[in-house]
């Protein structure tokens, strides 16, 4: 079973397709990289597997859950750490992991566990009685992440994640992802700096104007000794 | 059922209502108590008497019910419109819950909200010896059934609203001119008998007589009629709002 299968996807806004019928498949225990410029429709295919986004056309399956027959299993199973900080600013840290970890139906022992120990994984400990507004830009990225995390998913989505942060937690938050990737933790990456992609994702899709233009191992995009960053340029500038 | 799912999400919307408690709570009580003063003691006092009844008696089931639909109504509209302009509505939207329980999250705690402000009026009325009740059941009904309704219209105006401006419109130009013309401060009889006719199309005439009998045991209008109003309208803005909801309109991209 896979952790993701996405087939022929298609997203229409009005006349304009932002996505075309798009096919991709991840693996149980992937650590994956989902990359393209800004607006090849990305965060529209994450929109759609998280069900923030409606579906033209095609299916998306999550472990086997279709995101709208069984969109409570579906959502249940994966865990989205957005682009942006759409989080209620005015309550504090606590607050949010609480609510966002009894949405998905934890008990209020596991919730307290669950925050005490992502508090301590990410260093969030200290300020959990503060209001998201107050926290610095690094912070509220660990924040997003905790409460992506709140669940436990098998499945983490994270667009741009490491987007403001500065070099010593990016070190520090790839150190933890590939921790979680180690146990098992399936995981969907998106990011504009592509040398972290490369350090950390084992297979890439390349995405441009809606479709993948390719989906290959990582090795695949070095093996003539190019860098990924070089390889995205020539592909996308290539398509466009 | 996603149980724990739902008692969160009402606990949250209750506890936002209550972080902003002056604007939320305290505001209606002090307007309440206001009009209390005003209208039901210093006005009332010169008012012998409405269908046997001291003004202040008869006057504030009307303003009860004023708050308590305002309180509702500001509950819901606030709530999912700020969330949409935030996005934090997609902290929901990728949640395992169903349209039908996000619905009842918010409508639970507008009618929360709505009815801590009606108890709030309530005991302030207590004070100046106003507070009585003919029919607790029906007391109870009315208040949860009004609540409900103006619940339901906070969620319609929260997502058709594009703009804070819009999101007053309802409240400003529909529900406070057809509350105040709905008979809150004076009787139907008082009116010019061509109006009277008219007040009888005004659904908030209903709410404010059906609570009135509740709480002083005399009504002006219909029960039955009373009663298919605000059922009918139960379903109509549910409908609407579980219609809304399923398509994603204005909720999903």
């Amino acid at each position: 079973m896979h952790a993701l299968e996405i087939s022929n996807f298609t997203k229409k806004y009005g006349e304009r397709t932002a996505v075309d019928a798009l096919s991709l498949t991840v693996e149980p225990g992937e650590f994956f990289g989902f990359l393209g410029r800004n607006g090849a429709g990305k965060t529209t295919t994450i929109s759609a597997i998280t069900g923030i986004g409606k579906i033209t056309s095609g299916t998306i399956s999550i472990f086997g859950n279709d995101v709208e027959k069984n969109y409570r299993q579906a959502r249940a199973l994966v865990g989205l750490c957005p682009q942006e900080f759409n989080v209620d600013i005015f309550a504090t840290i606590e607050r949010v992991l609480w609510y966002v970890g009894g949405f998905y139906g934890m008990s209020t022992v596991d919730r307290k566990k669950r925050i005490a120990e992502l508090g301590r994984i990410l260093d969030l400990e200290s300020h959990m009685e503060k209001k998201f507004a107050e926290l610095s830009g690094g912070l509220k990225r660990r924040v997003m992440l905790a409460r992506a995390m709140i669940h436990d998913p098998k499945l983490l989505i994270l667009d741009e994640p490491t987007a403001g942060v500065d070099v010593e937690l990016r070190h520090e938050l790839w150190k933890y992802l590939r921790e979680i990737n180690a146990q098992g933790k399936t995981i969907i990456f998106t990011s504009h700096y592509l040398e972290e992609v490369e350090q950390l994702c084992q297979r890439i899709a390349i995405i441009d104007a809606g479709k993948i233009i390719v989906d290959a191992p990582k090795s695949e995009f070095t093996k003539d000794g190019s860098t990924l960053e070089a390889k995205f340029l020539s592909l996308t500038q290539k398509k466009s | 059922m996603n149980v724990i799912g739902l008692k969160t999400f009402v606990a949250r919307e209750v506890q936002r209502a209550f972080r902003v408690y002056i604007q939320t709570i305290l505001s209606p009580l002090i307007n309440a108590l206001l009009y209390i003063l005003i209208f039901g003691v210093v006005v009332g006092s010169t008012i012998q008497s409405v269908g046997g009844f001291s003004y202040i008696d008869f006057v504030l089931p009307g303003i009860l019910m004023l708050n308590l639909i305002n309180s509702a109504f500001s509950q819901t509209s606030s709530s999912l419109y700020f969330q949409r302009f935030a996005k934090h509505i997609e902290e929901i939207l990728v949640a395992p819950l169903s349209h039908m329980e996000m619905i009842a999250g918010y409508v639970i705690a507008g009618v929360a909200r709505g009815l801590i402000v009606g108890l709030g009026v309530y005991v302030i009325a207590l004070i100046f010896s106003a507070a009585t009740i003919a029919h607790l059941g029906l007391f109870i009904l009315y208040t949860i059934a009004v609540a409900v309704i103006f619940s339901l219209l906070g969620l319609l105006v929260a997502l058709w609203a594009q703009n804070f401006e819009q999101l007053s419109i309802l409240s400003v130009f529909v529900i406070t001119p057809l509350t105040f013309l709905g008979g809150v401060f004076n009787s139907v009889t008082m009116l010019p008998s061509s109006v009277q006719t008219i007040a009888l199309f005004n659904p908030f005439f209903y709410f404010v007589d059906g609570l009135r009998y509740a709480m002083i045991g005399v009504r002006e209008g219909n029960a039955m009629v009373g009663w298919m109003v605000i059922i009918g309208l139960i379903v109509l803005c549910g409908g609407l709002v579980w219609r809304l909801f399923t398509i994603g309109w204005r909720l999903r991209t």
